[in-house]
């Protein structure tokens, strides 16, 4: 059956930081939101739905702020989901934001991820312990430092792969106003020289924690084409999951990615990602985790992934696939909106609205959302043109 | 039979923190100075405890007026005994109060010693904890008003 076209009409996001005390969450979401209508030209009544995401509920503490927030929402009335796929939860958010659209149930649907990770602590609810396993309070780096090793030893990549990764994502957030760190006089050298936090990850190579969340107005090919402004359309859609432990399961690059982004390539029509692809927004929490993604998800072939990086491929200065030119998770982490503000820095990219971290002339532009113990997926390709 | 498979406790607790943003942290503020405030909608209604976004319209709420200290039980259950958890020890009355000046009811204890003594349509009136520091546990709950 046919998919109706989808469009992004709007994207609104807050400014990243580590504490909005100002607001309380349904203040943060509000103003997200209203920033992403405002771009769509829109307002609450010609919303037909609200589909939210946010991490797991110990994150927060809040069970089901889907109720709560509905009123901040402009949601009565109406339905109002919420997605839970963890990490990712921001992609898979909006794409069953896009599946009511591209289903024919909605014309114009509100989508938003957020998070306040000032009120909590990630960490700790990353940790929580089980009465029958050894509780070790690492939290998701603890988790993924194995994992980073084992890539480093079979793909052979000198060891600064990494930190050239989170120094080339700081510089790129440096050019995105939205992004929590701006850290101005930050030098390569400080990056390498940052203590372990989890060998082999620095310091200086994970995510911080922000507040902030991120929206998005979809809709249907009518709305996209009543837009006033620029629209991104929606030429790929797909999710993956997959257990994370079973015998010869392959942590560094699931099954589960490689199908999900195999199948987002071939609903766009894409055969050669890197040569079609112009920008990329990966979800980066580690800095390993971008040469490792580049594999899994086919930019590279397998163990090149991080020769793109040592290239400067990846860099919005020369690179041929900038990837992560808002500075990307590693510049900040609303953990809840973290992988919606992948898929709506892609489609700004593709709408020529992404300002100063704009790659000139984007056209097809990937949004990409991991999370649990990365087997939760979500992609999309965006596009300038009507697909 | 073997024996039972074996249990293990699990406790989870951490102390979350909430931002009350400008409506409910005045409602807030004002429980600490001794007052009750709820938020006027646009049609002239006023909610109390008040709501950011208007339950109806979605619009932001943002005048804050303050309302009565006594109003009238709409509806009302009686608790005996209280659970471990109650923030009362000794049975009361649990009852939606509709405070004067305020068009929709809070959530609250009466503070009688009987179920006889509560009745729908009562008058009560706020009796206040000693220590107060921006809390719902400010307001200590409620006992019948005075009769002139």
């Amino acid at each position: 059956m046919a998919k109706q076209r989808t469009a992004v009409l709007g994207v609104g996001q807050t400014k990243y930081q580590s504490t909005r005390g100002d607001v309380s969450m349904a203040g943060l979401v509000r103003e997200a939101a209203l920033r992403a209508l405002v771009d769509a030209g829109l307002e609450w009544s010609d919303m037909d739905a609200v589909v939210i995401g946010k991490a797991p509920d110990f994150f927060e503490g809040v069970m089901m702020p889907e109720l709560y927030l509905a009123d901040a929402l402009g949601c009565v009335g109406k339905p109002i989901l919420r997605v839970h796929t963890a990490g990712s939860v921001g992609g898979s958010t909006a794409l069953v934001a896009a599946s009511l659209v591209q289903g024919g149930i909605h014309r114009r649907v509100l989508t938003i991820g957020f998070e306040k990770q000032s009120e909590s602590n990630a960490t700790w609810a990353l940790s929580l312990p089980q009465p029958f396993s050894v509780s070790i309070n690492a939290g998701a780096g603890g988790y993924f430092s194995p994992i980073i090793r084992h890539y480093m030893e079979r793909s052979g990549a000198p060891d600064l792969i990494g930190c050239m990764v989170a120094f080339k994502d700081r510089q790129h957030a440096l050019r995105n106003p939205y992004a929590h760190l701006h850290q101005h006089d930050l030098t390569f050298d400080q990056v390498v020289e940052a203590p372990m936090l989890w060998d082999p990850i620095r310091y200086s190579e994970t995510c911080p924690s922000s507040d902030g969340a991120c929206a998005m107005v979809l809709g249907d090919e009518a709305a996209g084409d009543a837009a006033a402004g620029p629209v991104a359309w929606v030429h790929g859609t797909a999710m993956r999951s997959e257990a994370n432990n079973f015998p010869g399961r392959d942590e560094v690059d699931p099954q589960a990615s490689r199908d999900c982004a195999a199948d987002v390539f071939r609903q766009a029509g894409i055969s050669d990602p890197r040569s079609e692809i112009d920008v990329a927004e990966m979800y980066v929490p580690f800095s390993w985790y971008e040469p490792m993604w580049l594999e899994s998800i086919g930019f590279a072939e397998r163990d090149a992934g991080w020769r793109m990086v040592e290239e400067g491929a990846t860099h919005l200065d020369g690179g041929d696939l900038p990837v992560n030119c808002s500075g990307g998770v590693l510049s900040s982490n609303p953990i809840g909106a973290s992988g919606m503000i992948r898929f709506a820095e892609a489609a700004l990219q593709v709408r020529g609205m992404a300002g100063d971290h704009q790659v000139e002339g984007a056209r097809r532009a990937f949004g990409h959302a991991y999370g649990g113990g990365a087997q939760y997926f979500a992609m999309w390709v965006v596009g300038a043109d009507r697909p | 039979m073997g024996e039972a498979p074996l249990r293990a406790d699990l406790i989870l607790e951490y102390p979350f923190t909430r931002t009350t943003g400008p409506v409910i942290g005045a409602f807030l503020t004002g429980l600490r100075e001794g007052v009750l405030t709820g938020v006027r909608r646009p049609d002239g209604t006023v909610m109390v405890p008040p709501a950011e976004y208007d339950p109806v319209t979605s619009e932001p709420l943002t005048e804050i007026v303050e309302v009565g200290q006594a109003g009238e039980v709409v509806s009302w259950t009686w608790v005996d005994p209280p659970r471990p958890q109650s923030p009362w020890d000794e049975p009361h009355g649990l009852a939606l109060i509709l405070l004067d000046g305020a068009d929709t009811p809070m959530l609250h204890a009466v503070l009688v010693d009987s179920p006889d003594e509560l009745v729908t349509g009562m008058r009560v009136l706020a009796v206040w904890s000693r220590e107060r520091e921006g809390h719902i546990a400010d307001l200590s709950g409620f006992s019948p008003e005075e009769v002139a």
